[in-house]
């Protein structure tokens, strides 16, 4: 017993002294000026849960194509041979995200944070990226006080946020005749902060909304919401419940016979997931807006062939997101020559980019975040789907500037 | 005369140690303790060790109402929780050090464990279980709509860590793990007084017959109170510590899952041990720690099995199972010495 507890101890105070020597590794990297002389690119998100799929650890290896890429593409001339790939499972817990930000700034070496799918999380991390003055680059979760209020020099939002969301489908919706709304949501920030930007967007382009309906989170039975929002007669239903409850609402909606009564179902959030663990038939005909689709032109649908014989399976826009977030990081440590976070702030400031997933993309500076083109879909009949996770059809391409909110209208002062 | 009307709880021999047991095996073990105490953040990534430490004294403040008085609160996350909210409201606007954060937290908790104890020691055994669950939710549900002053889902952020302009505190979690130790200790210390007074003897005849500690004029109802808002206050001072460690205090502090956790560790070290809790936590922080950087996808079953097999294989707790081996073995020791002294002279007789 006792030698055992001292052979754990010592294996214990060996590990410590070995995880020290990594961190005084001394400098290996060729030419640029970079601390334990190697670049570390840390994937935070979630590997187990819920948004595993959406995600998960599929984003990792977008990460790490990405990193081949810079290589191949600047080949002798990268100033960093050393590029690490790391991931780590927040578990969607805020506290255990804050922690690890913390250790992977601190004593992994972490240069760069990325994805960080669940506000709170990514909050926490946005929090320890300002304080150890070190970049975290948000792909996967959506909440505007990332570039809004709590925003800092540090951290960018990559993809996508509630705006956009709400914006893109709420518009066009309206604008194709749907006037008349019915909106129920999850009764949490998400949920609330969708129906705001929603019912904005929607009396803006001429609609109304009826009613908003809160339903409790997570749910199961949302047979009743439907019935009442279906009784003041909408053109349109909107519903921002999202992963297994937006599956939920869909079936029921499809049971309820709301469809065959003339009123359709508008998507506040879907990820191509969602309709592929689904089946393309329960959402056909649903409309969505989308961060970037893999088979929308044939850039995208090299990209994806590429992904898919890494994974064995499509990308959703937040594999796309990490990968083009991993490759404009390492430009910007090209072009600035060093890992120094402060130097490539700078050289992503203000950047127009245009790479796979960003058409049209600028890196604002003000409120750091990452504006780009997004698209309106609508899911597939089955019929129209000629091969597996082909099921979106863009129905119109929402141009940057309008696919997020201007600049001015942010809260955000760094 | 029959012993006892219920039958107590397999792994609760609290009182036996009290009562036997060498003071210097005691004194030994405390030194231990406290040198493990101190020297935690050298092997454990500071922050980490700090969590594993709060989450020891939160183990400890359950047992008080588990081990002790036979009472499961399925609800403490809410003590815990709004704990690390009002510390981590009183840090943000007052900017005090934070150890009066901490004790602001810990007073409001205990405020808020008086009403919620005296309508909920009404009830025992897994009645009490689902009062203290509901009115834990209840406080969860709260902060999760008031989200002007909890900031709801995202949690309150940006926590400031003020100690007296001392800079290494306030920025390095190394020595913020020293400067925090002394509230938990005191804490720990403060529960040991609680179970070895006779206030706390009182807790242990309830928990074993409460009719007869009835039958002998305590008001039963009153010591439940009292037992369960100063588990309150000791679970507040290990949230408050929590979530200025943090920097920031999340909704999950509130959920029913952290009041699940906390009686898993208790459970996993010992119930009715105190400091089993400390290695249940030890055990539990370290496990998610270790696993959320392992790359490997089933956490949950990981610890679902861990939890599993501790049930099956150390009923009463790894700490519990570790003493009751001592123990039994002492006993055989002494009564074999006593055996052989009286067979002695027993052989000498012609």
């Amino acid at each position: 017993m006792k030698t055992k507890r001292i052979r754990a101890g010592a294996a214990a105070m060996t590990g410590v002294l070995l995880l020290g020597a990594c961190g005084e590794g001394g400098p290996g990297g060729s030419g640029g000026d970079f601390t334990d002389g190697k670049l570390v690119l840390a994937v935070m998100n979630d590997q187990s849960g819920v948004y595993k799929d959406a995600s998960g650890p599929n984003s990792v290896k977008a990460v790490k194509m990405a990193v081949a890429d810079y290589k191949k593409k600047h080949g002798d001339k990268a100033v960093v041979d050393d590029i690490e790939v790391t991931s780590t499972d927040h578990q969607n817990k805020p506290d255990i995200a804050n922690t690890k930000a913390q250790e992977l700034y601190e004593r992994g070496g972490a240069d760069v944070i990325l994805d960080v799918p669940t506000s709170s999380a990514a909050l926490a991390v946005a929090n320890q990226a300002k304080t150890h003055k070190k970049l975290f680059l948000d792909v996967s979760a959506a909440t505007m006080e990332l570039t809004g209020a709590q925003c800092n020099k540090y951290t960018f939002q990559w993809a996508y946020n509630t705006y956009m969301l709400a914006n893109g489908t709420g518009t066009t919706v309206t604008g194709n005749g749907d006037k008349n709304w019915h909106i129920i949501y999850p009764d949490y920030q998400f949920g609330q902060d969708m129906t705001k930007s929603f019912t904005e967007a929607i009396s803006k382009a001429g609609g109304t909304v009826q009613g908003t309906i809160p339903t409790p989170f997570p749910n199961d039975n949302f047979a009743t919401f439907l019935t009442k929002a279906g009784s003041t007669n909408p053109d349109v239903i909107g519903t921002m419940q999202a992963g297994g409850d937006l599956i939920n609402v869909v079936k029921q909606f499809n049971e309820s016979g709301l469809k065959e009564r003339g009123i359709d179902l508008a998507v506040g959030l879907m990820l191509i997931t969602d309709i592929h663990s689904l089946g393309v038939d329960q959402f056909a005909g649903t409309m969505f807006t989308d961060a970037w689709y893999w088979n929308m032109d044939d850039e995208s649908r090299a990209w994806a062939d590429r992904f898919r014989d890494e994974t064995g399976t499509r990308p959703t826009f937040e594999h796309a997101g990490n990968y083009s977030a991993a490759l404009q990081y390492l430009e910007a440590v090209q072009e600035a020559g060093t890992d120094d976070a402060d130097k490539v702030v700078a050289k992503l400031e203000g950047k127009k980019v245009n790479d796979v997933f960003l058409r049209n993309g600028e890196i604002r500076a003000k409120d750091h975040s990452v504006v780009h083109d997004a698209y309106l879909a609508r899911v597939k009949k089955p019929s129209d789907v000629k091969e597996d996770w082909d099921y979106e059809e863009i129905v119109t391409t929402i141009p940057a500037a309008k696919a997020f909110p201007p600049a001015e209208a942010s809260a955000c002062s760094m | 005369m029959t012993q006892s009307v219920v039958t107590p709880t397999p792994g609760t021999e609290a009182p036996a140690t009290i009562a036997g047991g060498g003071s210097r095996r005691r004194w030994v073990l405390l030194a231990v303790g406290l040198v493990a105490a101190l020297a935690l953040p050298w092997f454990v990534y500071p922050p980490v060790a700090m969590d594993i430490v709060a989450m020891a004294l939160f183990a400890i403040a359950l047992d008080i109402l588990l081990g002790y008085t036979g009472l499961l609160s399925f609800g403490h996350a809410a003590f815990w929780g709004s704990s690390a909210y009002v510390t981590g409201l009183i840090a943000t606007h007052y900017g005090v050090p934070f150890p009066v954060a901490v004790v602001g937290g810990a007073l409001f908790a205990m405020l808020l464990a008086l009403p919620v104890g005296y309508l909920s020691v009404r009830r025992s055994g897994i009645y009490f279980a689902m009062v203290t669950l509901a009115f834990g939710q209840m406080v969860y549900f709260i902060g999760y709509q008031w989200s002007d002053l909890t900031g709801g889902e995202n949690g309150l952020q940006g926590v400031p860590r003020k100690f007296f302009g001392i800079e290494l505190v306030e920025t390095e979690s190394f020595y913020f793990y020293y400067a925090a130790l002394p509230i938990l200790l005191l804490g720990m210390w403060g529960a040991w007084r609680i179970v070895h007074s006779p206030f706390g003897r009182v807790l242990v005849s309830i928990r074993d017959n409460t009719q007869r500690a009835r039958a002998l004029g305590y008001e039963v109802e009153k010591y439940k109170v009292i037992a369960f808002v100063l588990s309150a206050g000791l679970t507040g001072l290990a949230g408050g510590v929590f979530a200025i460690n943090h920097g920031f205090v999340a909704l999950t502090e509130l959920h029913w899952t952290t009041s699940g956790e906390v009686v898993l560790m208790t459970v996993l070290g010992g119930i009715g041990t105190l400091w089993g809790g400390v290695l249940g936590a030890f055990l539990a922080v370290m496990l998610a720690d270790y696993l959320a950087s392992s790359g490997f996808d089933g956490i949950d079953l990981v610890t679902g099995s861990v939890f599993v097999l501790v049930v099956l294989l150390f009923r009463r707790g790894v700490w519990g199972t570790v003493r009751h081996q001592w123990l039994a073995r002492q006993q055989r020791r002494t009564s074999s010495r006593r055996a052989s002294a009286s067979a002695d002279p027993a052989r000498r007789r012609p």
